[in-house]
């Protein structure tokens, strides 16, 4: 047994190697002179005296990307907020009331989870022309909350479903509305739920690139993965050093919080699919 | 149990603002989709948008870049899925059955999943250039190749690439929804097969994997989507060069939308593109189902 | 619930931390464009408070200026840190924004702006775009509505001015010019025993002889070309007599198909399966690294290149010469950039950032980053003397322009999708170029 249980580790372990590697010469190169990017040999840990953080000091220095990074954050944030808020309250009436067209209304809503987000970019820009909404910060918030609804809405309303219905009862007994119930009962009970999903929907907003690249204009109105994706095609030669500087520092908020709290991100993708 | 007048509109307010965004945002888009789809819709034209029917269909039918375009999706989707979805499988299997370490394992298998995709794309670029790391490693360290390979350069080689990059940061996803569906196996089972003397393979087969069906086809769907979502893997690594043949669906539609300004063609394209999972994703649920019976 | 707690905590901490990092973070917000100019507003807006007494200040406007200087080039350096703050000083009232996107991206944004009505005020173009904008009638025509127009025109060099006249109008202002000229290892010639080549035919033989290995055992290439595109192509087909369109730029068929042509094309894919030459690809090294680096012995390229490997390869030998002449001559492409605005802009404030941009001051300014100046004073200054721009300028004399047509850029699309064709073996240049003829007929019937 625990020699069968050392061969597993021994394969765990190899296998986290690779999987691990990539991120290891990321950070490895991020401290490297930026001269030293085509050297020979080509080096995967810099040598001892070769360490540097001058391109961390390149980019600390730089006023603009600490703006970036609130920009990013602000933006995950009050998405995340949002999404939270009405996907509850849409997955808590989807779960416990019966309303015409409710059966059609949720499928729909899954179905959308299908259509992959940037199919409807054409469309949507044209919505954001309407709305005033390009090159605007804020504008970016109404778009990642309607991709990120039906995905919560969906787990929410299982998370609901897991509240047992008697607490409902016992506070209409005394009197409560559907409001007090959602308030009292739901989201007190499904917050762990909530939260975990809400984890999740403040990576896919803190990561996404494709509809900020096209939307945003203006430098200081930038979030982070259009500022690191900036470093490119300039000038025809590529300050690797910069761009893995930046990625560190644009990756370290969210392992740090990844870390403390991998228990939710787990809890998040998997109350969904085990049940299936 | 009665509702009444007060909690009706209670429960209406409780949905308004979540079907307002929705319907604004995403039903709105949709329907506009489909009807640009019909339209010349160019850049140049901005004002006289003309109808053309079926127009925008059959350039996307006789266009070669998105014949290539397609080709390329699914290559993607058919490798990338089964991919992650086994390695991840074979690593919450493996770590199901460690006592120590379980939660490092899983948070650190985890980590490329939580890396956003504009880095990771940079890292294997990085890694995968002609002069990087990888082939200094196979020419001049493990003599397995005899120059340096061009990775990014081709078709295959980048689109290659682009998947590799797919199912190293899927597999943790898969690692932790396999983990968790093992653990709902009923140990009863396993007794019982290893009382009728099953292997572990058997019990693999006969157990295991009828247990957590469900999952299996929760992942199936998931990933399906995921690989026709591609975009800023290729968009970064590759660009869709040379000549548009690494492109994916995604890219060559952003491409002809903003690049080339064929809007209605991209609508166009876009409605197909959607068309085409829900199709998938049905026939993925019912030949799950039929197994089940 | 408990843990549901830990995580806001943990999220509003990380906030918090990072609202910290911002306030230590002031200083070097300085350094950027648009904090200076919201510094100059500030000052602005503290204006008034002193000169109360006063008429009214006009209210303060803001014009937004797109350009694809790099964002971490000397030249945007020069832009946001002296000419903004100058202009700005000079001009009190007008701000301007200045946003830096990448050549490609510029252009896709300018024409996704144009469709939504959201485009900036004042851009830098790409003289090539000139037509494809103007076909979509978004840019204002200078001459007709600026009165000072021909004071301002006149002090500009008329052949780049050329590059904004469509129609017998102007719709911008030459804002700089350059063409390509060769630039070499010095080291790896003289070690090779080469002569800087002068014919095409002394051209490809010093590639393939430059090409090889080296020390380390690493592949070097003769010579560079970073794209396939008219950019990159267009010098070597009309040095070999060849070109793109008949003079009027009505159709391709016998001139992008023409042996001249095709014989161009040849020479490029045999180099490139002979591993003579390389740099198109996506994993190959990026031309500056790879030549500052010695990996690629030859270029062709512009002035800015000069301010580049000064930056990144202070200690690197390098040397420059003309274009390599073949049947059709020495003939390089003429780039250059204008400046132009929007019918959407404020005219005046624009018209005025305009007059400053191609002004004496600017224009030296930007002369010291190797931007050649299209100002005839400045083009005579001490500054450009010394930046050396005459092999540069005497290559404008030769050079020749891209096909002005509004459908150039999808032009260019095809062009790069045939040759890349060609040099991977795919098609013969001919079987190519009859394609490629048939496509650029039918571009150009629209």
């Amino acid at each position: 047994m625990k020699r069968k249980n050392l061969w597993i580790h021994l394969i765990l372990f190899s296998g986290l190697a690779l999987v691990i590697l990539p991120m290891v010469y990321m950070v490895s190169t991020s401290l490297k002179p930026n001269g030293a990017l085509y050297e020979y040999p080509p080096r995967f840990l810099p040598s001892l005296s070769e360490i540097t953080v001058e391109n961390y000091k390149y980019i600390l220095g730089q006023g603009k990307f600490y703006i970036n990074f609130l920009n990013s954050i602000f933006v995950a944030f009050v998405s995340v907020l949002i999404t939270a808020m009405v996907s509850s309250a849409l997955g808590y009436v989807m779960a416990r009331f019966e309303f015409p067209g409710k059966g059609f209304l949720f499928s729909f809503i899954v179905l959308t989870m299908i259509i992959p987000g940037l199919t409807l970019i054409i469309p949507q820009y044209e919505l954001a022309v309407k709305l005033r909404a390009i090159n605007s910060l804020v504008g970016l918030i109404p778009f990642y909350v309607a991709w990120t609804i039906p995905y919560s809405t969906f787990m929410i309303k299982g998370f609901v479903e897991n509240v047992p219905r008697e607490l409902d009862e016992a506070t209409y007994m005394d009197g409560g509305s559907v409001f007090t119930v959602f308030a009292r009962v739901i989201l007190p009970l499904a917050k762990p739920g909530i939260a975990s999903v809400s984890i999740f929907n403040f990576l896919t907003s803190w990561e996404e690139f494709p509809w900020a690249n096209t939307v945003i204009n203006d430098n200081l109105k930038r979030t982070l993965p259009i500022a690191i994706s900036g470093f490119f095609g300039q000038h025809q030669f590529t300050q690797w050093g910069y761009v893995f500087a930046l990625s560190v520092f644009s990756l370290a908020p969210i392992l740090l919080v990844f870390l403390f709290c991998q228990r939710f991100f787990v809890e998040g993708l998997t109350s969904g699919s085990v049940k299936g | 149990m009665r509702i009444s007048t007060k909690s009706k509109w209670q429960i209406a307010l409780l949905l308004l603002p979540g079907l307002l965004i929705f319907g604004t945002f995403t039903l709105y888009p949709i329907i506009k989709l489909f009807y640009m789809s019909f339209f010349e819709w160019d850049f140049k034209n901005a004002l006289g948008q003309s109808f053309i029917g079926m127009g925008n269909y059959r350039e996307v039918a006789g266009d070669v870049y998105f014949r290539t375009a397609f080709v390329n999706t699914i290559l993607y989707t058919l490798i990338t899925v089964p991919g992650q979805m086994v390695i991840g499988f074979l690593i919450a299997l493996l770590i199901s059955q460690v006592t120590k370490f379980k939660v490092g394992y899983r948070v650190l298998y985890y980590l490329p999943v939580v890396t956003s995709w504009v880095i990771a794309s940079l890292v294997f670029k990085y890694v995968f250039n002609t002069e990087g790391l990888l082939n200094y490693f196979l020419v001049n360290i493990a003599h397995v190749a005899g120059k340096n390979v061009r990775w990014l350069d081709t078709r295959w080689g980048g689109l290659a690439v682009a998947m590799l990059l797919g199912i190293w940061k899927g597999i943790g996803w898969n690692m932790v929804v396999f983990l968790a569906a093992l653990q709902t196996v009923s140990q009863d089972l396993y007794e019982a097969a290893e009382v009728d003397g099953a292997g572990p393979v058997r019990k693999l087969f006969a157990v295991t994997l009828p247990g957590i069906r469900g999952t299996i086809l929760f992942a199936l769907v998931m990933l399906t989507i995921g690989g026709f979502n591609v975009f800023t893997s290729v968009k970064m690594i590759t660009g869709g060069e040379p000549a548009h043949r690494t492109d994916v669906v995604l890219t060559w539609m952003y491409y002809k939308a903003f690049s080339a300004g064929k809007f209605g063609y991209s609508a166009a394209l876009s409605f197909l593109i959607t068309l085409a999972l829900a199709v998938l994703a049905v026939i993925q649920f019912r030949l799950m189902q039929k197994k089940d019976r | 619930m408990k843990a549901h707690k830990k995580i806001l905590a943990i999220l509003l901490t990380t906030v918090i931390c990072l609202a910290a990092m911002m306030g230590c973070g002031k200083s070097p917000v300085q350094s950027e464009t648009d904090s200076q100019s919201q510094e100059t507003a500030r000052k602005a807006s503290s204006e008034p408070a002193e000169t109360e007494s006063k008429a009214k200040e006009p209210l303060e406007v803001t014009i937004n200026f797109w350009h694809h200087y790099s964002a971490q080039s000397a030249e945007n350096e020069t832009l946001t840190k002296v000419l903004i703050p100058k202009f700005e000083e000079e001009n009190p009232g007008i701000r301007v924004n200045a946003v830096s996107h990448e050549w490609a991206d510029l252009h896709e944004k300018l024409l996704i702006s144009a469709q939504s009505g959201t485009l900036p005020d004042v851009a830098r173009l790409d003289s090539a775009w000139v037509p494809e904008l103007w076909e979509m009638g978004i840019l204002t025509s200078l001459d007709e509505e600026m009165s000072d127009f021909d004071e301002v025109s006149g002090a500009l060099l008329e052949s780049a001015m050329s590059t904004a006249r469509i129609d017998g109008h102007f719709y911008g202002l030459a804002l700089n010019t350059n063409t390509k000229i060769l630039f070499y290892n010095v080291k790896a010639l003289a070690e090779a025993g080469i002569d800087v080549p002068e014919t095409m035919d002394e051209f490809v033989t010093a590639v393939k002889a430059l090409a090889g290995t080296n020390g380390n055992g690493q592949q070097v290439w003769g010579y560079n070309e970073p794209a396939l595109s008219g950019w990159n192509l267009c010098p070597f087909i009309w040095s070999m007599g060849g070109s793109l369109t008949d003079e009027a730029q009505t159709k391709g068929s016998g001139f992008i198909n023409s042996p001249q042509t095709v014989e161009a094309i040849e020479m490029f894919a045999d180099l490139y399966a002979d591993g003579a030459i390389t740099g198109w690809n996506s994993g190959d090294i990026p031309m500056t690294d790879g030549f500052g680096t010695g990996r690629y012995m030859m270029l062709l390229e512009g002035p800015w290149k000069v301010a580049e490997m000064k930056g990144a390869y202070p200690d690197f030998e390098y040397a420059t010469a003309g274009m390599p002449a073949g049947k059709g001559g020495s003939v390089s492409v003429l780039g250059g950039e204008d400046i132009a605005m929007f019918n959407s802009a404020d005219k005046d404030a624009s018209w005025k950032f305009m007059k400053f941009m191609t002004g004496g001051y600017a224009q030296e300014e930007m002369a010291k980053c190797g931007q050649i100046p299209v100002n005839k004073e400045a083009l005579e200054s001490d500054t450009a003397k010394e930046a050396d721009f005459a092999p540069f300028l005497e290559a404008i004399a030769a050079a020749k322009s891209r096909p002005t047509v509004s459908c150039w850029s999808e032009m260019d699309n095809e062009l790069s999708v045939a040759v890349t064709a060609v040099v991977s073996g795919e098609k013969t240049a001919a079987q190519a170029m009859d394609e490629l003829a048939e496509k650029f007929d039918a571009l150009l019937a629209k």
